[in-house]
């Protein structure tokens, strides 16, 4: 009962989101933007791409995209998380950032390209302090 | 000064085969021999030397080298992983076109286990967020820009199979290639598929290897043979950020073919036979738009309508490509230019295409693409 309440969550790899910290609050994903041109990008960034200025702020990127496309994975690299098949994809985001990552939560089959698809996160295990071990990827939006 | 004018004076292969048992210096040697006998070079005559790999250890290059001989030359390793040695023989052109040197010589040389490349990752510790998912799979970004094109242009299965169904016949055709199976349309459509649409078929393998190529200024050529081939144009290049872009291809391929085909003075419907980065199969469709063979969003149709085939329009990785041959990384832009200098030169045998005057490699990695057009 306490120990539940007392239970952290933390991302499977530092530096690319945010889980949320309990199931009322929204995680994100960790995103940069250029205070000098504007430009959006997935993680931190030291210098623009854009216009090269190191005036870079880190923000929360949009947590719903449209798939600009995909592929099923049938088969994956030893020692990694998702067991095929799994839908890997490119989703564009508002800011103009595409983003690299799985679509779960549904039938491979059914993902299509142009989908609108929401931030989804999930446990995979926990630490050895008892901290929750978060991944995230994106799921269709439920309508 | 006037820049000057670059040939490929010698060229070679060791057969690329699945774990032959033997070292890269080996291979390299090997390679090297057949490059440096098939115009009568002297290695004391090599003034710098360029060696290709992607995951050999430290040392490679001056090893391979010195199976040949220990002349003090300058030789640098090159690692733009797939684009290797082809980059190699861009960095002796600059400086035979400049003048510093008059005689290079690149060995490109790798061994490989079964399974995934490896190298695409460094410490664990540091991989990212994707690669732990399993997000960073091989032919992953190949298939997302195959289904895009099928999105945007109705691109077939079936014709992405095609460059898969060429690959395998013209690799029969080549000793030298890692696998000599021909395989029908069904076979390749019904391989086991590695992330759709790509089957088993329509990927390289891994494989060990190793290819060798010399040139030279042509003046100095034309002191060994009264027709060298020339190296008329080269471009190279890596991915050029472009806002709300994936960011998915290995290089900007249709500026570098223009600005190669500038330097040639060339344009695509000059080209006679041409070698293009099929690392999996669909990347023949989408390098014969981006080198204006075809219109943009007619890849698939050109290749499924034979265009590309020997005795084609514009044949197309006459030898197999990456996907028959095999892909020993560091060798496979050696063994590109190595087959266009046997069709030019008319030493291809049974994979000879008619009478072709110019050619064109483009060669691709995860690091960097290379663009290079030849003339006899």
């Amino acid at each position: 009962m306490a120990s539940k309440e007392a239970k952290k969550r933390v991302p499977l790899r530092k530096g690319a989101f945010q889980p949320p910290a309990s199931d009322k609050e929204n995680g994100y994903i960790i995103g940069s933007r250029c205070r000098k041109c504007g430009h959006y990008y997935y993680r931190k960034r030291a210098v623009c791409l854009n216009c090269h200025s190191e005036e870079i702020e880190e923000v929360a990127l949009s947590t719903r995209g449209t798939i600009w496309t995909y592929t099923i994975a049938r088969q994956s690299y030893p020692g990694t998380l998702l067991v095929p098949p799994f839908v890997i994809a490119m989703v564009e985001l508002p800011e103009q950032v595409q983003l690299m990552t799985a679509i779960t939560d549904c039938d491979p089959e059914a993902v299509r390209i142009g989908m609108e698809v929401e931030l989804y996160f999930w446990k995979v295990r926990e630490d050895e302090d008892g901290n929750e071990v978060m991944a995230f990827a994106f799921r269709p939006v439920s309508n | 000064m006037a820049e000057k004018e670059v040939a490929i004076l010698g060229v070679g292969l060791h057969k690329f085969g699945r774990q032959l048992g033997k070292s890269c210096e080996h291979m390299g040697r090997e390679a090297g021999l057949m490059a440096l006998k098939d115009n009568k070079v002297d290695f004391k005559d090599v003034q710098i030397g360029f060696c290709g790999h992607c995951n050999q250890p430290l040392g490679t290059g001056l090893h391979t080298f010195s199976e040949l001989g220990m002349t003090g030359i300058p030789i640098t390793n090159v690692e733009v992983a797939c684009a290797s040695s082809s980059r190699g023989v861009i960095l002796g052109a600059d400086l035979i076109a400049a003048g510093a040197y008059d005689m290079c010589m690149v060995i490109g040389v790798e061994k490989m286990p079964r399974g995934m490349v490896p190298g695409l990752v460094g410490d664990i510790s540091d991989a990212s967020y994707e690669h732990i998912l399993g997000l960073v799979v091989m032919p992953g970004t190949y298939s997302m820009m195959a289904n895009r094109h099928s999105h945007l242009y109705g691109t077939k299965r079936e014709h992405f199979a095609q460059s898969a169904v060429k690959a395998h016949r013209n690799g029969s055709l080549n000793p030298l290639a890692t696998y000599q199976e021909v395989y029908t349309l069904e076979e390749i459509m019904n391989a086991r598929m590695i992330a759709d649409p790509i089957t088993v078929y329509m990927c390289s393998a891994n494989c060990d290897g190793a290819s060798a190529v010399i040139l030279c200024s042509k003046e100095k050529a034309k002191q060994y043979t009264a027709k060298p081939v020339l190296l008329v144009g080269w471009a190279q290049g890596t991915p050029i950020y472009h806002q709300g872009d994936p960011a998915l291809s290995e290089g900007p391929t249709d500026l570098l073919a223009q600005k190669a085909y500038e330097m040639a003075d060339v344009g695509p419907e000059d080209i006679d036979v041409a070698q293009i980065h099929d690392a999996f199969s669909p990347g023949e469709i989408f390098s014969a738009e981006k080198l204006g063979f075809c219109p943009e969003g007619e890849g698939g149709p050109f290749i499924w309508e034979g265009n590309t085939e020997i005795n084609g329009k514009i044949p197309i990785n006459t030898d197999g490509g990456l996907v028959s041959c095999g892909h020993p990384i560091g060798a496979t832009g050696g063994r590109m230019i190595t087959e266009l200098t046997w069709q030019l030169r008319g030493q291809a045998g049974p994979r000879q295409v008619e009478n072709p005057k110019v050619a064109l490699l483009q060669n691709a990695g995860l690091g960097g693409m290379n663009v290079m057009i030849f003339k006899i």
